[in-house]
């Protein structure tokens, strides 16, 4: 195992052994075969750190927050190392002309080859006067710094979906990424924040195969979005014995009953939560007692309120009526293909080289 | 105030067997043969299964405990357990928080992560050459 990624590491005092592990639940948590981090240690280790170019638009800076404060020090952290962050105007020191002029250094050098990630919406209304940055609108700078990079990550529902400023009435135009951009690969990491490892995963798995993973209809990687909240929610069991609890301090609250009546989302939502958890695996919103927003699921803030049963029973022969309630309908069909897809993946218990995972 | 005393039971009482266990005893017995006659190790992801915690305990009663039982510090704990049956391993990777982020069987003569590294084996040979260097 050699190259520029794991001499970084090893400076920080990483062991390879360290290393190994950390792509062995990296490629369980990817739904890749078992013996797959093998086999992605070997080229990330080698990989060459690739330019990114980070551009904060209509947002919050949640999801910058959720990224870098996940537990520390981790090694998520250090695979942020991986990349060379050449613009991110939260994190660089820079400021003024000088950031500017780092980030038109890095998409000259880097023509064509760099990674553009983008959290927040683009406002278009008023010719984008709503955000501007250095006098210049986002969507100017969003079709700028896109023309030459190689692939595009939208991360946060804001930039995937629009979002919260996207939400009615809509006061500045807020668009997607997608809507702006049509002629490049991008991947939307939604959530509101997204998951630190799911973007950890996207960047490994670009490193490792130099191209994004498989992605769903709403252009999500398949390996983390393929499954609703729901299919893993460990409170199912309740659901289906029909044990719902009515508000949130009675005795079916109190035994950990199915939040359903209460406005779960999950049955909608196709996020990985109920498996990765949050803060380092401690818990996530359903197991705190509360449910599912279905914050990675386009318009989720205009989607009938967040205490409102869903209207129709999420029984999968029902789905799609339920789905179509906050306009999810295709993605549920997805998930299903999907799922026979991982799990044939994963019944193949054996050794696994790069070429069998870029099938 | 302790979390014990919030009258919330975060998790349901374990939801029983699911059948889905015994199935992977066969699979073992095959990854184990081919291990004898090949040489070559394999492994199952069990938290791409659907297992449920009684399961679990189900199968790792089944497969016993064997004579090492192996704690590595990397980036959190892990264990590495070997069973009843020499050369089936039962994995647990934890993250620095001690939550579980995943589990594996493994079929090996030795996991390879209890393996030194080429690589990591140099940086001790440097650390050595330094404080003979010391002396
Ligand atoms: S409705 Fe919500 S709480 Fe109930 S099982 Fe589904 S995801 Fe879990
Ligand atoms: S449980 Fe639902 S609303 Fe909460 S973070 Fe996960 S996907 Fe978003």
């Amino acid at each position: 195992m050699q190259g520029p990624l794991i001499d970084s590491l090893t400076r920080q005092g990483i062991t390879r052994r360290t290393f190994l592990k950390y792509c062995a639940t990296l490629a369980s948590m990817m739904a890749l075969p078992p013996t797959a981090g093998r086999a992605m240690a070997e080229a990330m280790a080698a990989a060459k750190r690739p330019s990114v170019i980070w551009l904060p638009f209509q947002e919050c800076t949640g999801c910058t927050e959720s990224i870098t404060r996940s537990h520390s020090p981790t090694i998520e952290g250090m695979i942020f190392d991986m990349i060379s962050l050449d613009y991110q105007e939260t994190l660089m020191a820079a400021a003024g002309f000088q950031a500017e002029e780092a980030r038109h250094n890095a998409m000259k050098e880097n023509a064509g080859k760099y990674l553009l990630i983008v959290d927040g919406s683009i406002p278009l209304a008023i010719d984008g006067a709503y955000s501007c940055i250095g006098g210049r609108s986002n969507v100017d700078i969003l079709k700028e710094a896109a023309a030459g990079c190689a692939a595009i990550v939208a991360m946060g529902s804001c930039a995937s979906y629009g979002g919260i400023p996207k939400a009615n009435p809509n006061p500045t135009g807020a668009v997607s990424v997608a809507d702006v951009i049509k002629d490049k690969p991008i991947v939307n990491i939604p959530g509101c924040p997204p998951i630190p490892v799911v973007m950890t995963g996207v960047l490994a798995h670009y490193l490792t195969f130099g191209a994004l993973p498989e992605l769903d209809d709403k252009g999500r990687p398949k390996a983390f979005f393929g499954d609703t909240i729901h299919d893993r929610c460990y409170r199912r069991p309740f659901y289906d014995q029909g044990k719902f609890a009515k508000t949130f301090d009675d005795e079916g609250a109190r035994n950990g009953w199915c939040l359903f009546e209460l406005g779960c989302k999950g049955p909608v939502t196709h996020n990985a939560c109920a498996t990765v958890k949050w803060n380092g695996g401690t818990s996530w919103p359903v197991e705190s007692g509360h449910g599912c927003l279905g914050c990675s699921e386009p318009d989720f803030w205009d989607a009938g309120g967040f205490y409102k049963a869903l209207s129709t029973p999420a029984d999968p022969l029902r789905f799609a009526a339920a789905a179509a309630v906050v306009g999810a309908g295709a993605g549920v069909a997805v998930s299903f293909a999907n799922r026979a897809k991982k799990d044939a993946a994963k019944t193949a218990h054996e050794t696994t080289t790069l070429a069998d995972l870029e099938k | 105030m302790s979390l014990e005393t919030i009258p919330i039971h975060a998790v349901p009482p374990a939801a029983g067997l699911s059948g889905n266990a015994p199935p992977l005893l066969h699979e073992l017995h095959a990854m184990l043969r081919r291990l004898l006659d090949t040489g070559a190790s394999s492994s199952i992801d069990l938290s791409a299964l659907p297992l449920t915690p009684a399961d679990l305990d189900w199968l790792r009663d089944k497969l016993g405990s064997g004579e090492i039982a192996v704690t590595l510090q990397a980036n959190g704990e892990s264990t590495l357990d070997e069973t009843q049956c020499s050369g089936i391993w039962w994995v647990t990777h934890r993250n620095p928080q001690g939550a579980v982020v995943a589990q594996f069987i493994e079929v090996a003569f030795v996991p390879e992560l209890l393996q030194a590294q080429p690589q990591d084996v140099e940086i001790g040979l440097d650390y050595l050459d330094s404080i003979r260097a010391d002396l």
